[in-house]
Formats: structure tokens, sequence, C-alpha cells
């Protein structure tokens, strides 16, 4: 097909190692080419600034998902059957079985147990003085979504590893995305049979899901595809954001200073923090008829590139993007993309981050960098690998 | 100015109620109540209801043209 207009041409490749572990200048460089530049690597248009990606979230008929949101055909296919992948009545439909476990009213009943779990998490953190960051912000997230989806015990351990690798497996077929197959199909094995033994968690999210299909409200097939949808982007995420917190709090202690003067900015600092370090970097969508975006026309079939970590720092939207500063208005940041689409799961990540800041505000004097950080290398997360801290007690 | 609330695709995060909470509440159940239904936002709380359009996560708010 050929898709490519007269768009400004980026070259660079934005999935490169290099690229994953120092991201932002190369969203700088795209934000100032243009607001639809070409990706010759990739062969699509990318849109870096705020107001493109926003307006092509919202018109989900224009731009769809149904051939699915990923940069490579293989995950393209793969992915058909999920919530993430589908449009209309049958993305509707699909998220209609379990959205509503995860709005912010029915995630009340939980809060309790989310803040005790954090404040321990927190205190053995404390009393160990020196932390990676990473495993910090692991420890939280693996001991909640893993019961809220209702996995079995047996199999826990590979949760982890098999989420990061779907993400990985989103990207461009490049050598990262062909390492993450054998996980992302064990992820699939292994839900199937969850599924197909019947051990999900009763009263769990799986255990709705096990019920519709057995009601007929979803196929038996769709099930654990719908398992997957929705634990797939519930750990490496939120550990994005709360380790990512972590080291902005660190690196702006005057910052860490107004938190702690006052806990009621932590609602507003999760939002600053998914805006200055998005989890997700780029989902695609599908062109579905010839449209015209900020003067380019695109073609029906081609494929477009929304960067919610570009958005996020693009500074026609926001003053002075490239400083962290919890006090500024970040509600309207797309790191949990916006519209039919929106992540499901943003009031349990809220729920975790909140939960978590709260108890480092009521323990710690101040986190300080041990060490120097490193980006985990995946196509799609954008998130600490290693993050050495040290936790100075209040 | 005039608001419509898609209540199908609201799945009740509350983000709108938290950013105008004179504008719109959730009742015990997540369920969406618009306090204009119908009429005019009064001038006083249209600023706070436009940023509560656009932070719906699910874009169930409108803004009428």
């Amino acid at each position: 097909m050929t898709a490519r207009t007269d768009a400004p041409l980026y070259r660079a490749d934005i999935y490169s190692a290099a690229a994953i572990r120092d991201t932002h200048p190369h969203y700088a460089a795209l934000r100032a080419l243009g607001p639809v530049v070409w990706l010759s690597k990739q062969k699509v248009h990318a849109l870096p600034r705020y107001a493109e990606c926003k307006a092509v979230l919202l018109d989900d008929e224009t731009f769809i998902s149904g051939g699915g949101v990923a940069l490579n055909p293989l995950a393209n296919r793969v992915g058909r059957g999920t919530t993430l992948f589908s449009d209309g009545e049958d993305h509707a439909r699909r998220r209609r079985q379990v959205a509503h476990r995860l709005t912010p009213k029915a995630l009340r009943a939980m809060a309790a147990a989310v803040e005790e779990q954090a404040a321990e998490v927190v205190e053995a953190a404390v009393a160990g003085r020196n932390v990676d960051g990473v495993e910090l912000a692991t420890a939280l997230p693996m001991s909640v979504v893993p019961d809220f989806i209702g996995w079995p015990q047996d199999g826990r351990e590979h949760l982890l590893r098999w989420a990061g690798a779907a993400f990985d497996g989103l990207g461009p077929a490049n050598r990262q995305a062909v390492r993450s197959l054998p996980s992302s199909l064990g992820m699939m094995r292994y839900a199937r049979r969850v599924v197909r033994d019947r051990s999900v968690l009763d009263g769990s999210m799986g255990h709705d899901l096990q019920c519709a299909a057995d009601e007929g409200r979803v196929m038996p097939d769709e099930c654990a595809k719908l398992m997957i949808d929705y634990l797939a982007p519930s750990l490496d995420t939120t550990i994005s954001a709360i380790s990512s917190a972590l080291h902005l709090f660190a690196t702006h202690p005057e910052q860490w200073r107004l938190l702690k003067a006052d806990p009621s900015l932590i609602p507003n600092a999760v939002n600053e923090v998914v805006r200055y370090e998005s989890p997700i970097r780029a989902f695609s969508r599908t062109v579905a008829r010839d449209t015209e975006l900020a003067g380019t026309t695109l073609p029906a079939g081609s494929r477009v590139l929304v960067v919610y970590g570009s958005a996020n720092r693009d500074p026609l939207e926001w003053d002075d993007p490239d400083t962290f500063d919890i006090r500024r208005d970040a509600s309207r940041q797309l790191g949990f993309g916006q519209g039919t689409h929106g992540c499901a799961g943003q009031g349990l990540a809220r729920m975790e981050t909140s939960a978590m800041l709260r108890a480092l505000v009521a323990r710690v004097d101040r986190i300080e960098s041990t060490g120097t950080p490193e980006w985990a290398l995946n196509n799609l997360i954008h998130r600490y690998e290693r993050l050495p801290l040290a936790l100075i007690p209040a | 100015m005039q608001i419509s609330v898609d209540h199908a695709r609201c799945e009740g995060h509350g983000l709108c109620a938290d950013q105008a909470p004179e504008v719109f509440s959730l009742d015990d159940d997540a369920e969406l109540t618009y306090h204009f239904d119908g009429a005019d936002v009064p001038d006083e709380h249209r600023s706070a209801a436009r940023v509560a359009v656009n932070v719906c996560p699910v874009a169930a708010l409108r803004v009428l043209p």
C-alpha cells in the first residue's frame, strides 16, 4: 500500500534500543517537524502533538482499532477478539462484561485493603533503607491485580514477564517483539487452561467472565482473551507510574516537600507523573476512510500512531511541558488514552499509585537517588528496569 | 451552553464530578446525575463544566453546539 503522503519525514527509529532508553528527544524532534510525521522505518504516520492525538482518540469511527493497534501484522492478527482490538458494538459488549468492576465506586470496597498493603510494602522498604525503586513499585500491583482478575496461585510467577512480553509484541516486528513471542503465547495457553479448568478465583473479575461465557454473553474462546486483555495492561503500566513517581520525587525534592506539606495534591500528582513519563508510549489506529488531519490527507487503510508520551509533553498544549510540577492541572493528560478505548482500569491504577504515595508521604522524610537508573527495554512500556534509591525515614 | 450525557457510555469514573461538583454528581450506584439536563449551564459553572467534559476518560460528555 502506498500510504506515504507529503508529510515530513523522520528517519530515526523510535523503537531502537537507544531511542527506548532516551525517548523524549525523539518526541521533541517529531513535534518540531509537524502535526503528522511519516516514520520511514515503520511506514506509518506518527501524531506527536496533543491536539491530533486527542482528535483521533475521540473519533473512533474514522480511526478504528479492529485492524489492531500494534505495529506488526502478526500481533494485529493474534490480538483479534480482544477489547483493545475491537470497535463499535463488539467493543461495547466486551467492555461491558467487566468495566463496571473497575470504576472508582466499584473499587471503593477494596480501598482499605489496598491502603493497608501499601503501608506494609513501604514499611518493609523503609526498614531496608536502600531499595530498588522498581521492586518497591512492583510489590503493590502484584499483590492486588492477580487476585482481582482471579488467576489461580499456580502460574502467577510468570504473570509479570508475560504481561511485559504482551506489550513488547505490540511494537514493530523488531528483535524485541520477536523475542517476546514465546512469552505471549505462553500467557495465552495459560489463560485458556484457566478458563477450561474453571480455576479462576470465586468472586473475581475472571469469574464474571466465566459466568458471561456460561450464559452465552461472550463466546467461550473470547473468555481467555478478555482475561489477558485486562491482565496485560494492569501490571507494567502501574509499576511504571509508581517507579517514575519515586524517581521524580527523588530528583525534585522541592516537589516532594510540597506533597508532604499537602497530601491532597496526591491525585493531581498521579496525573502529573502519568503526563510527564507516560507509561504507554504509543498505540496505532487504522484509518477507516480517506480523511484529512491537520492538513494531511490520510488514505483509507493506512495506519496512524498516537504517541501518548509525546502528546503529554507538547508545548502547544502545556506550559513548560518538561517541568515536573504537581501543582499544574494535569487532568487532561492522555496517558490513559481517552474516549471509547480510554483505560478501563484507570480507577484501580490511580488507587494503587495514590495509596503508595500516601504511604510514602507518611513514613519517608526524603527519597534519595543512589545510582544511575536504567530504563527497561520494551517497545510499548516506558518504565524503569532498575532504580537505586534510599528512603530516609521520617 | 448545554451538555449531552451519553449514559450508555458512562462508566462512573467520576472525574467530571471532581472537576465540576456543582454540575455533575455520582450516587452510590455510580449513576451520573447531570444537574442541568435540558437547561443551560449557569455562567458561573461554565468553565468548570468545560473542564469536566474535557477530562471524561470515555468521552461520554459533549458540549452541544
